[in-house]
């Protein structure tokens, strides 16, 4: 089920309804309602995977129990690992199995022996990447000892599935969602108008600025021999609005849903396009996402510890594995890599965590370095983003060489004047709320309600008005 | 609780009520249309004797109102350029649902592009949003997938950012409708035609399952109102694919209503009676309405 979607729209007051007003005494019957609706959500995309899901789930809770039963450090170990394994086994099984044969296949052939490739037509389950890494956190926090295993399996069912945020994340960690399943819930006013809000501002994101950059990214991307450096260029800024809009969209829509249901996620995108550099970037992009990394991986892998040649390895792998995670195809692991790259200088220098305020604070423009800064890394940004969005890297490659040729400076073929307004304004409201969790979270705030309401209306009218024509999956589905 | 399920009832209320803006747009966005045909057949304003239905080819190769004149009926095209067969099938059903039927239809085939699955040729659906007003039209979208249930309802669903412009729409000069319905090319084009002797052959690989499905519709649509189908192949300016015409008789299993061209007329070898490969120029297409007013008469 999509959250642009009739059927999310029907499904989520009934689910609201029954959550708050039939089964609100009890708090087990809320968590089972929740495992509920959250297979129905799965299910409604295709319920044939729902086995996956649940054997997961069942998998690491009974892995939970055991690890804390088990003081032997070799037995913990093999129960971490199994869970690992098997964890892991799916993601690459529906992920990576065809990218490993077709590319065993090509290493073949480069050596004048030809093999006939054994792929398999299969469906990735959509979400996969976001639950397992979800669930193999629990395992991981169980196992350092970090967190208590639960002995409540609805509650642990409910923590692995939960719908708003089970497709596309944020990727929760046990230690912050697990214990919202154990305590009542209260509704509030203020929490739930406020979900509604960022459920509003995730639409806009996502129908208004990413579809619309998407049919422009498209058309540029799909057919860009054929156009201008220029227009390759715009091309490849209307992609990195669409991916902005379409992923921080859907981090906002599941937030905002979560605090319907009386629940806090964490903050998954917080105005990346306004860092000073590029180390700021990945503390504001996909947050949930570079701190497992850094915990899961970085960190065993000995993080900063080990003097600058290992900082600098580690860096490498997670960037490259970042890369990777997104999908099987090179042009994500280059991707990974140009970032590591750019994170690099700033590794060396030690300023990799010079920028950890909001740039500008207390003031309403930034100072001249500030926006050169901001405009150097956006533009580092925009690069790799063209090798996120192509086919494969010579296509990648042409599309680069196209854009920094003679017809740069001439007037791009594509320039719809409705978007480029509409991207402007959208600029200026993430830009007046950079303070906050999300733009437009205290915008109007003090204002009369009818001042707000307007607003809102607004907001309401713009995104049926561009939802009308098409409805577009989320980027991040296909993750 | 209570203030919250307050406040989100009359903001509902509120949005329903400045909802109405959006029929306003709604309902002057068909009138800002120039080619007001499709309209005209969900108001169930016609009453003719012939539809021609088609793409380009139906909307140039054909001269209705000469047509009507020759044979003593009463001749109107409701082809659309660019219309695939689906579009066509669309037409048909809409034009039977609100309007006398008529007694003959004329269905201009597109040749080897007819039953092929690509994008050449689309379901024009460029030509229901403007009179989404319609529910009928709504409906349509909706079943496509185009608009959401919702549109049904919330008339900002059923707006796109086009309707804000209040400004008619101008056609260009090969989009001049004559009354009709036909749009003949009166001028002509700068390109230099080659008459093309190669022929590519046919492949029933290349072809959609739903556009033969909207060709059996077609069919059925007629006969169940017992109205007398012809499939008109019209000129090209290049040698005839029989292949395709081969696979077609065996689709439709008779000759009797197939119009073809006459391929041994040395008019369909000179440039100057073609606009492009494809279409005809105006004196070209007076040519060939007579050969299907004679064919219509013999038979």
């Amino acid at each position: 089920m999509f959250f642009n979607s009739i059927d999310f729209a029907v499904f989520l007051p009934i689910v609201f309804i029954l959550y708050w007003f039939v089964v609100h005494k009890n708090l087990k019957l809320q968590n089972t309602l929740l495992v509920f609706s959250s297979y129905v959500f799965y299910g409604w995309w295709d319920w044939r995977f729902l086995s996956l899901i649940v054997f997961s789930s069942v998998l690491d809770y009974v892995i939970g129990l055991q690890l804390k039963k088990e003081a032997r450090p070799t037995k913990r170990k093999l129960y971490l690992w199994t869970s690992i394994f098997v964890n892991l086994g799916f993601l690459v099984f529906f992920k990576y199995f065809n990218f490993f044969v077709d590319n065993f296949v090509e290493a073949f052939s480069f050596f004048g022996r030809k093999i006939k490739p054994n792929t398999l037509d299969i469906i990735l389950p959509v979400g996969i990447s976001f639950y397992t890494f979800q669930t193999l956190s629990y395992t991981i926090d169980v196992y350092k000892r970090k967190l208590e295993p639960t002995q409540d399996i609805i509650s642990f069912l409910a923590f692995v599935s939960f719908f708003p945020q089970l497709v596309a994340g944020p990727i929760e960690r046990a230690t912050n969602l697990l214990p919202q399943f154990y305590k009542k819930r209260e509704f509030h006013y203020s929490k739930a108008a406020d979900g509604c809000r960022q459920i509003l501002w995730g639409f806009l994101k996502k129908v208004v600025i990413a579809d619309n950059c998407a049919e422009f990214a498209n058309q540029i991307f799909n057919n860009s021999v054929s156009h201008t450096g220029s227009t390759l260029l715009i091309g490849a800024l209307f992609f990195t609005f669409q991916i902005y809009g379409d992923f921080s969209g859907y981090s906002d829509i599941a937030i905002g849903t979560s605090r319907l249901f009386g629940f806090d996620l964490k903050q998954n995108f917080a105005f990346p396009y306004f860092s000073r550099d590029i180390a700021e970037f990945w503390r504001r992009w996909h947050i949930s996402l570079s701190t497992w990394f850094r915990d899961y991986l970085y960190i065993p892998l000995g993080g900063s510890r080990g003097g600058i040649r290992m900082k600098v390895r580690n860096t490498f792998i997670i960037f490259l594995v970042s890369g990777f995670w997104h999908g099987a195809n090179w042009t994500f692991v280059v991707w990974g890599f140009l970032n590591a790259l750019y994170f690099l200088p700033l590794l060396l220098a030690k300023k990799n965590r010079s920028n950890l305020n909001v740039v500008a604070l207390n003031k309403t423009f930034p100072s001249v370095i500030e926006l050169f800064k901001m405009w150097l890394t956006f533009g580092l940004t925009v690069i790799a983003w063209i090798f996120f969005r192509s086919e494969n890297l010579s296509h990648a490659w042409s599309y680069l060489n196209g854009i920094f040729s003679q017809s740069l400076f001439s007037l791009p073929t594509v320039r719809p004047t409705y978007l480029l307004i509409l991207i402007f304004f959208f600029i200026i409201i993430e830009w007046i709320g950079r303070h906050q969790y999300y733009a437009i979270e205290v915008v109007l705030i003090r204002k009369p309600r009818a001042v707000k309401w307007f607003f809102y209306m607004l907001i309401i009218v713009l995104v049926f008005i561009f939802s009308s024509e098409t409805q577009k999956e989320f980027i991040y589905f296909q993750f | 609780m209570k203030q919250f399920l307050i406040s989100l009832f009359l903001f509902f209320i509120i949005f329903l009520i400045i909802d109405k803006v959006s029929w306003y747009f709604i309902n002057r966005t068909a009138d800002k249309e120039y080619d007001k045909r499709l309209e005209t057949v969900v108001q169930g304003n016609f009453e003719k004797d012939i539809i021609i239905l088609g793409s380009s080819r139906g909307a140039n190769n054909i001269l209705a109102c000469q047509l009507g004149s020759e044979i003593g009926l009463e001749v109107y095209n409701l082809s659309y350029k660019g219309a695939s067969i689906l579009f066509q099938e669309f037409i048909l059903k809409t034009y039977l649902k609100f309007n006398k039927k008529p007694k003959k239809i004329l269905l201009f085939l597109d040749h080897k592009f007819t039953l092929k699955s690509d994008e050449t040729l689309k379901y024009r659906y460029d030509r229901l949003f403007p009179i989404s007003k319609y529910n009928y039209i709504n409906d349509q979208l909706i079943e496509r997938g185009k608009r959401s249930y919702g549109s049904k309802f919330i008339g900002f669903l059923r707006i796109n950012r086009k309707d804000f412009f209040l400004k008619k729409k101008e056609p260009n000069k090969n989009q001049i409708l004559t009354n009709c319905g036909s749009m003949p090319h009166t001028s002509r084009n700068n390109k230099t035609l080659k008459y093309n002797e190669v022929i590519t052959p046919y492949n029933i690989a290349d072809e959609q399952q739903e556009k033969i499905r909207a060709l059996k519709k077609i069919q059925m649509l007629c006969k169940d109102n017992s109205i007398e189908l012809f499939y008109v192949f019209s000129p090209s300016f290049s040698s005839f694919n029989f292949g395709f015409y081969k696979r077609f008789k065996n689709l439709v299993s008779s000759e009797k209503n197939i119009i073809v061209y006459d391929t041994l007329n040395p008019i369909y070898k000179n440039k100057d009676y073609f606009y492009d490969v494809s279409h005809l120029h105006i004196q070209g297409a007076k040519i060939f309405t007579t050969e299907i007013s004679t064919f219509m008469y013999s038979n």
